[in-house]
């Protein structure tokens, strides 16, 4: 499975996802830029922040509880498709999924 | 056939002392000739592979924080969030988080911050030597703590001792009675003034820990309220110090990337530099709970590792010349906040306060500051680390 990271420069990086795994560490094993997770996928960091590409919201879903008390701490501008990547789970819906990524994490 | 793997080599040369002066040496030999390390002199297993330490803090299942028989327990009188697992830490940790996070930050420590560390800044003199360590970088962690906590009648001199005194009772596994006999006296002191303070809090909140954790819905209880106080005190101003002190050592040291810096206001990414150069946590313990492999070492169940994140930090396969400060690098993985469910609850201020106020505002107010003897610096340290005295010509 797929999914599509767009930087906030544009850089498009395209990586091969296994389901189960968060969107979270496939950025980070393929060493997407703009992806940091410093925590590891525990909620706790908002370093993973990320938006969801509008075409594609209503498939990925709500935030889960508690995400969005980390956004709040999250250094780029919460939108409406504002979710942490480590709190989405890759699944065959979501094959091919597109992610914008912040201009910055930290 | 199925073998079982060996222990990890045991090393019964390697000092606590030479771990507390200098560790990084060890740390680079360690990486590659003994990264799973039996270290007889401190009891622990010791990982310094960067993917091993993140390996352990990113599976709590496998290696749990849970411990109630450390010093820990006696030093601050209460089996604290640092040494839980699972639903009893998270209900904690979430209990005083929000006046962590960045909207409290943005709000309120951030502004108050700068308006504290220019009034510190204000009393050092024009020009000549002072030791910037013990004159600003722990007086400052400890008002802005101080403030943060919801205790800011506490004074710099009284939140620097109980923080000291909380340390040498949590790291006192030799058991000797006189440092939790202090401990003793510091947590008389802090719990008469955390009466008073839950009481003002009560009657006027304000964005405080304290007040958030007192005004909550569902409080947790009193005692966990001030068990959590303590480890914020205990953990919340030498480490902050360190990455100040330890950050204006890379910069005055290395005069080019600072001029660089100031043309191009990377404070931010000089402060990451300056925790993973010297990490002010540099390790910490996690205990087994099943046998587990770490490279062909059988780490067996109950067994404590030592995740050397100091030694991580340096590890040659994600960071070019790792031994120098250098606040260009591309990427900066480092793992001085930690990973996992104990990923440090502090990095939000430390990076905001540290890190986007007070190093620029230093070199706005002493743009000539200098460094004029390096090697008089004195660093120390095993388990947390930093330099003990920063003498800087202010102009």
């Amino acid at each position: 499975m797929k999914v599509t990271f767009i930087a906030a420069d544009g850089t498009v990086t395209e990586v091969e996802v296994d389901e189960g795994q968060s969107l979270m560490q496939a950025a980070v094993s393929h060493d997407v830029d703009g992806i940091i997770g410093e925590c590891g996928g525990s909620m706790m960091c908002a370093t993973c922040h990320c938006y969801v590409d509008e075409a594609w919201a209503e498939r990925v879903g709500a935030q889960q509880d508690g995400e969005s008390d980390l956004l709040d701490c999250a250094v780029s501008e919460v939108r409406p498709g504002s979710r942490l990547s480590c709190q989405i789970r890759m699944t065959a819906e979501l094959d091919g999924v597109v992610i914008h990524l912040p201009e910055a994490q930290l | 056939m199925l073998t079982t793997p060996d222990l990890a080599p045991l090393d019964e040369e390697i000092t606590f002392d030479q771990l507390h002066l200098d560790p990084y040496p060890i740390y680079r030999r360690l990486r590659a000739e003994a990264p799973v390390l039996r270290v007889r002199s401190i009891g622990r297993t010791f990982l310094t592979r960067a993917a091993d330490t993140k390996f352990v803090k990113d599976n709590p299942a496998l290696f749990s924080s849970d411990d109630p028989n450390t010093p820990m327990k006696p030093a601050f009188q209460a089996h604290t969030l640092m040494r839980k697992d699972g639903p009893d830490h998270l209900s904690e940790r979430m209990a005083m988080a929000p006046a962590l996070m960045p909207g409290a930050i943005h709000k309120v420590w951030q502004p108050l911050y700068r308006e504290l560390a220019e009034a510190y800044l204000d009393r050092l003199p024009k020009d000549g030597i002072v030791d910037f360590h013990t004159e600003i970088s722990g007086p400052i962690a400890a008002r802005i703590l101080a403030h943060i906590l919801g205790i800011p009648e506490a004074s710099d001199a009284e939140m620097m001792r109980w923080s000291q005194t909380l340390m040498d009772g949590a790291g006192n596994f030799a058991w000797r009675p006189g440092p939790f006999e202090a401990c003793d006296r510091a947590n008389a002191e802090m719990n008469a003034l955390f009466e008073r303070a839950v009481e003002r809090v009560r009657a006027e909140p304000n964005a405080s820990a304290f007040s958030v954790m007192v005004n909550a819905e569902t409080p947790i209880p009193l005692s966990q309220i001030y068990a959590n106080i303590k480890i914020a005190i205990g953990g919340g101003i030498n480490e902050p110090r360190d990455a100040l002190s330890t950050t204006l050592f890379g910069l005055l040291t290395e005069r080019e990337q600072l001029e660089e810096i100031r043309r191009s206001g990377g404070w931010g990414a000089a402060f990451e530099e300056g925790v993973r150069w010297v990490a002010p946590i540099q390790a910490s313990s996690r205990r087994a709970t099943e046998d587990v492999e770490i490279r062909g070492c059988l780490i067996p169940k109950g067994d404590t590792v030592m995740t050397i994140q100091a030694s991580a930090n340096h590890d040659e396969e994600l960071f070019e010349h790792p031994e120098r400060f250098d606040a260009f690098r591309a990427k900066n993985p480092h793992q001085s906040f930690a990973s996992g469910p104990h990923h440090c609850a502090g990095s939000h201020v430390a990076r905001r306060t540290v890190g986007q106020v007070m190093l620029e505002l230093v070199f706005e107010r002493f743009p000539n500051l200098s460094l004029p003897e390096p090697e008089a610096v004195q660093w120390r340290g095993f388990g947390f680390r930093g330099p003990i005295n920063l003498p800087v010509r202010l102009n």
